[in-house]
């Protein structure tokens, strides 16, 4: 199988031994900080400090970074344009009327407001990203745990991350076999691919879900499923790495409070 | 002979509204045996299987476990599954936990271990297999070997008496099922009974004790593998092929050859016909010695600087945890599997090897040693590596 999965990449990369608390302090308090920042200096040097420790610290390839941040950005960038276009105040530079109802412009006060948002989703994609490149989820299901969310959601959500990866290898399968006897050809052909494929599937998963009952029934199944390993036990130099950014962070929030990109306050 | 452990008397088996799967099956297993359970697709292979750990349950008949019949309630299903572990065919069935070890902790837990024996039991069971540091591996990570060494160490974790194994080479590349057999062979060695089912009778030939040909739900020859696998008429029928060095037996006898009464069940073996069959010694030179290296015993460094005082010497490990040892020195390994037979074959040419191996399998070299001495009247001399003297 060639798809390879977030997860993959969580599992192998070079942050894993780090405690995960300090990573999710990390990247949670990132967020919030975004959200706290009144502008947009602070998410920038967020975003910035995030992906230089996901380039270098755990060393994720560039290009599955930059691919990783390439949906989010598009989006972004729409969104953003819009906010611009929409909102109004301050000085205009442009402004065009295109139906009565219906006015585009361009001012300091909507470019300032639109990249103020621009660099708050930058920043807050990179500590999402920071997560799910750092944090595999097998060491989410530790801090769960801990934080006392019921079994039975634990388990089922355990269950459902190791059917994912069957399911997944499971279609991957069934799809190349289809390709291979040329199976989505024309429209007509790929509707009708598309559907046997969902149907192989459905039944595929459904006989792995008996069989994984008599798997756990072969091996004395009672209810009780969610044993997991410890975290790792919290380092001094990640300790204040993660203080120390978040510090900062702070610190820049604090002193940037009143600045804008193109001056002039909000 | 030891005592019976697994009966089945007169079994019948049909899948609802399907046909019938197993069709009067008795034959019974002994403690500490190993079996194959030999038949083509079809055949009612892992339909038996699933009747040893009531898993199933026989329509007709009667099953067996320590001279008692099985009791299907929940209590003694559960009493029952914890000394008959299977291992399923497919260790993407098998595996349902999200890391390696909750997989292997799985059975523990399930059977009340307190935490400090649910890991004590999984550490064990992963060095058992060769997978330590893989705890939290995720599964889908996995090659298909170390998929089937969790689903093993997740059945072993529960220590069982009896380990049931569905096809356990389906889907390995030769030395991985080379391994996986070597596995068992170790595990046997510990007392435990194996009963296997595959399709794969080269493999099956040399391993086995005993095997079971099974068609069409019935038994169609019972009996040690050489005599089972030796009929053309039975194989033929069970659409199975015989075994090349069985074949090649046969083939040397009807043209006149005189040979032994032994069947040959390995290269060795055969060599040794051949060698017979021209009536010569089996060797010209003085043989070759071995030397046997426990890594139990420490000094694993005395060995190493012994190793690089000798470095034509070829080196063989047997045991996973020794391969395992062996790989961690960077120790060149020339054989990893059927390694006592492979020394042997050195010796025979005259020259000296050597072998790294565990505490348990020691034993097991100078036994099979002195057994091939013996029925050759030669001496290959073996002798134990002391840290202390050399």
């Amino acid at each position: 199988m060639y798809e390879e999965f977030l997860e993959d990449i969580a599992q192998t990369n070079r942050l894993r031994e780090v405690n995960t608390y300090l990573k999710l302090i990390a990247g949670t308090g990132a967020i919030l900080l975004c959200l706290l920042s009144s502008s947009y200096l602070p998410p920038l040097f967020i975003a910035l400090v995030l992906s230089g420790a996901i380039l270098f610290l755990a060393r994720i390839d560039a290009k599955t970074y930059g691919e990783l941040f390439l949906v989010p950005f598009t989006f972004a960038v729409m969104s953003v344009a819009v906010i611009i276009l929409l909102s109004g105040g301050g000085e205009v530079y442009w402004s065009w009327s295109p139906l009565p109802w219906l006015s585009l412009s361009l001012t300091s006060e909507s470019i300032n407001e639109g990249f103020f948002v621009f660099c708050r989703v930058i920043g807050g994609m990179s500590a999402l990203i920071f997560i799910a490149l750092t944090t595999p989820m097998t060491d989410l299901f530790v801090v769960m745990r801990q934080c006392r969310v019921p079994e039975v959601v634990l388990d089922l959500a355990m269950m459902i991350y190791r059917s994912i990866f069957m399911i997944m290898d499971q279609l991957v399968q069934i799809y190349q076999a289809q390709v291979m006897r040329l199976g989505y050809g024309s429209f007509r052909e790929s509707i009708q691919s598309f559907s046997t494929l969902c149907g192989a599937v459905f039944i595929g998963s459904w006989s792995a879900g008996e069989d994984l009952i008599h798997a756990m029934d072969a091996r004395c199944y009672e209810g009780k499923f969610a044993v997991l390993g410890e975290t790792r036990p919290i380092e001094m130099l990640p300790l204040m790495t993660v203080a120390l950014f978040l510090g900062l962070s702070s610190l820049v929030v604090f002193l940037a409070r009143d600045l804008t990109l193109l001056g002039g306050g909000p | 002979m030891s005592s019976i452990i697994l009966e089945a008397r007169d079994i019948r088996y049909h899948y609802p509204r399907g046909m019938e799967a197993i069709r009067g099956i008795s034959f019974h297993i002994r403690r500490g045996e190993k079996i194959a359970i030999v038949g083509p697709n079809g055949a009612g292979k892992s339909t038996l299987l699933l009747l040893f750990n009531g898993m199933i349950r026989p329509d007709e008949g009667m099953m067996l476990f320590d001279n008692e019949p099985l009791r299907y309630d929940k209590a003694s299903l559960r009493t029952l599954r914890k000394r008959v572990g299977f291992v399923l065919q497919n260790p993407d069935r098998q595996i349902i936990a999200p890391t390696v070890f909750q997989d292997v902790a799985f059975g523990p837990v399930n059977l009340g271990y307190s935490e400090s024996e649910v890991k004590h039991a999984v550490e064990g069971a992963l060095r058992y297999v060769g997978l330590e540091g893989f705890e939290r591996r995720p599964p889908h990570q996995l090659s298909g070997g170390e998929k089937k060494r969790v689903a093993i160490a997740g059945v072993l974790s529960m220590d069982p008496d009896v380990l049931i194994i569905d096809e356990p080479t389906s889907g390995l590349d030769p030395s991985g099922s080379e391994d996986i057999m070597e596995l068992l062979d170790e595990l046997n060695s510990q007392g435990k009974t194996i009963i296997i089912s595959t399709h794969d009778i080269e493999l099956a030939y040399p391993w086995a004790d005993r095997a079971i040909l099974l068609l069409k739900g019935k038994i169609l020859q019972e009996d040690v593998p050489d005599v089972a696998f030796g009929s053309p008429d039975c194989v033929r029928k069970a659409h199975l092929s015989m075994p090349t060095l069985l074949e090649l037996y046969f083939e040397l006898q009807k043209r006149g050859f005189f040979l032994p009464e032994r069947k040959p069940r390995t290269v060795l073996d055969m060599l040794n016909v051949i060698d017979r069959a021209f009536r010569n010694r089996p060797c010209y030179t003085e043989p070759g010695s071995i030397m046997v290296f426990n890594v139990d015993s420490g000094g694993f460094k005395t060995f190493e600087s012994w190793l690089q005082e000798h470095p034509d010497l070829p080196v063989g490990a047997m045991g996973t945890r020794a391969k395992q040892l062996a790989r961690d020195h960077q120790i060149h390994m020339d054989f990893t599997y059927g390694v006592i037979d492979k020394c042997i074959l050195k010796a025979l040419l005259g020259e000296n090897s050597a072998i790294v191996t565990t505490e348990s399998m020691v034993r097991r070299v100078s036994e099979r040693v002195e057994a091939f001495g013996k029925e050759n009247d030669l001496f290959i001399d073996v002798s134990f590596f002391d840290a202390s003297t050399t």
